[in-house]
This record gives structure tokens, C-alpha cells and sequence, in this order.
């Protein structure tokens, strides 16, 4: 899942998330789309631009524990 | 001393602070940073979770999210206190706050808990942001010969307890995302060494458009002196020497950037606040030893 934080400074990004992936997804350029979320340091938008989220694959397979 | 505020808004403030000592600025940074106490989960009970995620994940991730803090320091103990409290399993009022989540998936449905599904025991702390997705849920069906179809829903329920700490303990009890202060550039410009307009490499050079040719002479723009990171390419960059990036003397400009759990302006009262208690202390201590009367 996507991080809730930004781990290099600590501010919050988590609520962020939906509202980027479903813009990027919708065809708009993620830089802009970080710029109107007012994410500004390069630390906060690596943590965009670099997640995978596998979490909804993971979701169908059975927990080991 | 001298303040002008440069910028101000609910998460951010950037103060340009004049005849203000190196180390009283930085312990009031540092302060900000790791003694200010906030709000943040610290102890999670999970009675039930049958999700793909890991218990430890789960608490890691409600740990992280922001709690405003804003009335809980006057009415929550302090934080050396509710440490010993959640440490012996007592989660007593006076020190923790309540926070329950419970969801339930379907099979072939993905239910997200946000943060602000989040029922907490006190209205004055509670998520910042309500939109942080904390789990997701799903559902399966399966087919048993004999006993037809099985569906079993992923569910989670647990209770997060939230106490006041502070950032030297855990960063998550840290109201600040950025607390940083920085020197403010004075540029000398040897104006009888300047080549002249034809040159022009410092202007080209600086990475922050700090410098401009005027009237055919190279001058600092109006303003763009606090954009100055002294990184000194310009110095480099003249053929003849005639540029030399210094320093103003006891003059910053401090930022603070919360991460929304305490307004700026309280994060900088409470810093100020806790300096104060420190030397009082040591100062009692001298006291008692006679040192001082
Ligand atoms: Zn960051």
C-alpha cells in the first residue's frame, strides 16, 4: 500500500494517493498533478512517482503466517 | 531583535529573523523537531484480522497518521508519564485516547479503511486527514464437494491507542515535516575588477536568478538575496575575481513546516516554551548547589 508518510521528511502524503493515481491514470502528467497537490520536495514526490501497488494482487492470496 | 514573516499559512511559516545568536535559533529548530509533544498511536490491541495484512503493518500504518494535538496538550498527561502507563498495559484516560476501527469485506468487492473510519474517544483528537487509506478488504468463495459454497470475508477490528510523545522518542510524535533555518548571502561585487555586460558568466551561473546586469553593472536583484543558497558558482565562474559571496552576520530565515497535527505558530510557542523550562531547571539546579542565589 502506499506509504503514509514521505520517508526521507515525514510529511504526510497518504491522503494524496487516490486523487494522483486517478489522475495520472485519466492521462494527466504526474509532475503537474504533484505540483496541484502542492507536493513540492523531491523526497515527497519520489514516493509517487516510484510506487507500485501491488496490494490489490496480494489481496486474493491466502496470508501465511 | 527583528521578525518580518515572509510567508504564513495553516501548514507553513518562514520567519526572516534579525540579531538573533546561531544556537538560540537552532535550539528553538530542535526543540520543534524533538520536544514539542503530539498526539500519535501507540499501543494497538487487534482482536481480530483476517486480512492479507500483517498485524505489525497494520500498527505501523495507524501510527503514522497524524492526530490533531492542538487541545490534547492541556488536557492529556505529559508524555514521560503515559509512557510508563502504556508500557505496564494501562490505558487509562487521563493519558490515551481511543481510536476503533472495524471493517468487513466481499467477495469480489475492495473495501478501503481510511483514516477517517477511525471512531476516536475524544472529538479533539482525531485524524487530520481523513483520506489515508489504512487496509483493504476482500472476500473469497470457495467451492467444497459436500458443502457447497464457503465465503469467507477478510475482516479487521482492533482498537489504537494514541498518547502525547515527542519526537526524540518516535519521529511520528514530530508536529514538523520541515524545521530547517539558513544564512541569508551578502554579495560583494568588485564593480572596478567587472568585466562588464559582454561577460555576464556569474548572471548566467547563478542558479537562483539572484544577479542581473542594470545600467550595465551586475547588481543583486531586488529581493532575491533570501533565494541565495551561497552555493558560490558565481565566484567560480568569474574570469577576473570580482564577485565574493559572504555571509549576514546572527540574521536567518527560519521554516517550519507542520505536518498539520499543531498550527506553526504553536509549534514555535510550545519550542519557545520548553528552552525556557530546560534552563529554569538547570538554573534551580544551580541554585541548590549554591553556585548561583
Ligand atoms: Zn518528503
Amino acid at each position: 500500500m502506499f506509504p503514509v508518510r514521505c520517508f526521507t521528511c515525514g510529511a504526510p502524503i497518504g491522503h494524496l494517493w487516490e486523487e494522483y493515481i486517478k489522475r495520472v491514470r485519466a492521462g494527466e502528467d504526474p509532475g503537474k498533478v504533484l505540483d496541484d497537490l502542492g507536493v513540492k520536495r523531491y523526497c515527497c514526490r519520489r514516493m509517487f512517482l516510484s510506487h507500485a501497488d501491488i496490494v490489490y494482487e496480494i489481496l486474493n492470496f491466502p496470508k501465511v503466517s | 531583535m527583528e521578525i518580518n514573516v515572509l510567508e504564513k499559512d495553516r501548514l507553513r511559516i518562514r520567519l526572516h529573523i534579525k540579531d538573533i545568536p546561531l544556537h538560540i535559533l537552532n535550539s528553538i529548530r530542535r526543540a520543534a523537531i524533538a520536544e514539542v509533544p503530539t498526539m500519535a498511536v501507540d499501543s494497538v490491541v487487534i482482536t481480530s484480522n483476517t486480512s492479507v495484512l500483517y498485524d505489525e503493518y497494520l500498527a505501523h500504518r495507524l501510527a503514522m497518521v497524524p492526530l490533531t494535538s492542538e487541545e490534547a496538550l492541556e488536557k492529556y498527561n505529559p508524555p514521560e508519564v503515559c509512557r510508563e502507563a502504556g508500557e505496564r498495559g494501562l490505558f487509562t484516560e487521563d493519558c490515551f485516547v481511543k481510536l476503533e476501527l472495524e471493517g468487513v469485506g466481499e467477495p469480489g468487492k475492495i473495501t478501503t479503511l481510511y483514516s477517517g473510519d477511525l471512531k476516536t474517544s475524544d472529538p479533539d483528537v482525531r485524524p487530520v486527514y481523513d483520506r489515508i487509506p489504512i487496509a483493504v478488504l476482500t472476500g473469497t468463495v470457495t467451492h467444497i464437494p459436500g458443502r457447497g459454497e464457503v465465503v469467507n470475508r477478510q475482516e479487521i477490528r482492533l482498537e489504537a491507542y494514541a498518547r502525547l510523545g515527542r519526537g526524540k522518542e518516535h519521529a511520528k510524535w514530530s508536529p514538523v515535516s520541515v524545521a530547517a533555518h539558513k544564512y541569508i548571502a551578502d554579495i560583494f561585487i568588485d564593480q572596478g575588477k567587472c568585466v562588464g555586460e559582454e561577460c555576464r558568466a556569474c548572471v548566467e551561473a547563478c542558479p537562483k536568478g539572484v544577479l542581473a546586469f542594470e545600467d550595465g553593472r551586475v547588481r543583486v536583484v531586488e529581493d532575491k538575496i533570501f533565494d541565495c543558497s551561497l552555493c558560490r558558482e558565481c565566484e567560480l565562474a568569474c574570469p577576473v575575481n570580482a564577485i565574493r559571496v559572504r555571509w549576514r552576520d546572527n540574521e536567518y530565515i527560519l521554516t517550519i513546516e507542520s505536518t498539520g497535527v499543531l498550527s506553526p505558530k504553536r509549534i514555535l510557542i510550545e519550542a519557545s516554551k520548553i528552552i525556557d523550562k530546560k534552563l529554569e531547571v538547570f538554573l534551580e539546579e544551580l541554585r541548590r548547589l549554591g553556585v548561583v542565589e
